[in-house]
């Protein structure tokens, strides 16, 4: 029973521990009118963290496959915003501010 | 001619084939991003009017008319949206056609406070000049259309505006005999259709590009183009006044969207864009200057008469509430200033850009 029970918990901390890596962390620049190019893979859960680095003031949103959005609210020069990612697929990462700002993404699942 | 870039001399060929008076020469962009270092102040500006190359670089004309894929622009689908584009047989009444708002007699635009169309009742918003409209990335004061295709629609179907159907426009416009040979030349074996009418029209539209003015002279190396005062002007418009925070770029003009404080119940942008997203609330495009009308009306209403009036607003910094734009701040100009910033406005008009008006069939 004892050795199930250190067995189990172990497990856990493994799977937990996998998880907790899966989340990983990126960083994107906006330089003027561009997004920094993302080389990373993008996952379910991982944080993206935008830093302003023009001049302007940017409003970056993300619109998911299913129509649904996340907005990062107006980021002045210097300003950073971070987003949770929230779905698998497609998405597009644009500016309310300035719609020529634009990159097309794919979010994979969460890795397990 | 399958290229959705054209090159210059395909298009001038095409232009002047048309029948357009064209002083355009496009220069090749070689820009450079501006270093802190360049940002300009009033003192370099009163030290010897010293222009730094790489602020001037930012402005130089591009050399190609760009167009998408899926429409290249062709000298056939340019003579075919000119006639479309006078056409007033293309609105309910036959009284409206897209040049009674784009009249090319008041560069492009009205010269109205608001547009009026088929029905007299007078449109909420200003009519906008059409000039180098093959660059816009967004269009629509609320930028609700992505492209010049789909930008077509909206007047020609609207209530106000010419109030047609598309089908309505596609069968009158088949019911002209006329009008036959000029589709099978733009599309061939395409016929009239609501793709082949909207693409005409826009290919029409991205041949509309300002004339050189006295300002490109200057960018391009003629010292002497443009006076001092202007050139005083142009710095000022860099720096203090901070006008190219938004109007950037040769069209001057970044297409981006901001609440500058107008008194205006109109939420513009905001219709678009989920409540949350409070900066798009009051917001509309920035308008080109070039080619500015002297005199006016200005903003998306057309609701300030002079320019004097438009930098008294900058001047003031706009009405604070949320959604004002952060670029919106308070600025001082002096009587000088002011002459100066007019003096360099001035040498972004050149020449009209005009077309022939065709004989419709």
């Amino acid at each position: 029973m004892r050795t199930l029970l250190i067995v189990t918990v172990a497990l856990g901390a493994c799977l937990l521990g996998s998880r907790f890596a899966s989340a990983a962390e990126h960083t994107i620049a906006i330089t003027h009118m561009e997004l920094q190019e993302i080389k990373e893979e993008l996952r379910v859960g991982d944080v993206v963290t935008f830093v302003n680095e023009a001049d302007m003031a940017h409003n970056i949103y993300i619109t998911y496959e299913d129509g649904s959005v996340d907005n990062l609210d107006t980021q002045v020069p210097g300003m950073k915003r971070t987003v949770t990612l929230k779905h698998a697929g497609p998405a597009v990462i644009k500016c309310w501010i300035h719609p020529i700002i634009r990159s097309d993404i794919e979010i994979l699942d969460k890795a397990e | 001619m399958n290229s959705p870039w054209l090159m210059l001399c395909t298009v001038s060929a095409a232009i002047a084939a048309l029948g357009i008076a064209v002083e355009t020469q496009f220069i090749h962009v070689g820009g450079r991003a501006l270093s802190a270092a360049s940002v300009v102040s009033r003192a370099n500006a009163a030290a010897g009017i010293a222009v730094p190359d790489e602020l001037k670089a930012k402005f130089r004309r591009p050399e190609k008319i760009p167009a998408p894929k899926a429409n290249p622009l062709t000298p056939e689908k340019a003579d075919l949206g000119r006639h479309l584009f006078f056409d007033t047989r293309l609105s309910k009444t036959g009284t409206v056609s897209c040049a009674s708002c784009h009249n090319q007699a008041f560069d492009w635009g009205d010269g109205l406070q608001r547009g009026i169309g088929v029905t007299g009742v007078e449109l909420p918003r200003r009519s906008p000049t059409l000039l180098n409209a093959a660059w816009l990335t967004a269009l629509m004061w609320d930028g609700r259309a992505e492209t010049l295709e789909r930008q077509a629609v909206l007047p020609l179907t609207a209530e106000h505006e010419m109030g047609m159907t598309l089908d309505g426009a596609v069968e009158r416009v088949k019911a002209i005999k006329g009008y036959a040979p000029l589709f099978e030349a733009a599309y061939p074996g395409e016929g009239v259709t609501t793709k082949t009418l909207l693409g005409a029209i826009a290919s029409f539209q991205r041949t509309l590009v300002s004339n050189r003015s006295s300002f490109d002279r200057w960018i391009d190396g003629d010292d002497g183009a443009i006076s001092d005062a202007a050139k005083r002007g142009f710095l000022l418009f860099n720096g203090e006044a901070r006008c190219s925070k938004c109007h950037s770029t040769w069209r001057f003009t970044d297409d981006s969207f901001h609440d500058i404080g107008l008194e205006s119940e109109d939420v513009g942008r905001g219709q678009f864009a989920p409540p949350s997203v409070t900066i798009m609330q009051h917001a509309f495009k920035t308008p080109t200057l070039r080619d500015v009308r002297m005199s006016g009306p200005y903003m998306h209403d057309g609701a300030m008469k002079t320019l004097d009036a438009v930098i008294d607003h900058y001047e003031d910094g706009g009405k604070k509430r949320p959604s004002l734009s952060p670029e919106m701040k308070a600025i001082k100009l002096t009587p000088g200033e002011r002459s100066d910033l007019m003096a360099f406005l001035e040498t972004l008009r050149g020449p009209p850009f005009q077309v022939d008006v065709p004989r419709l069939p």
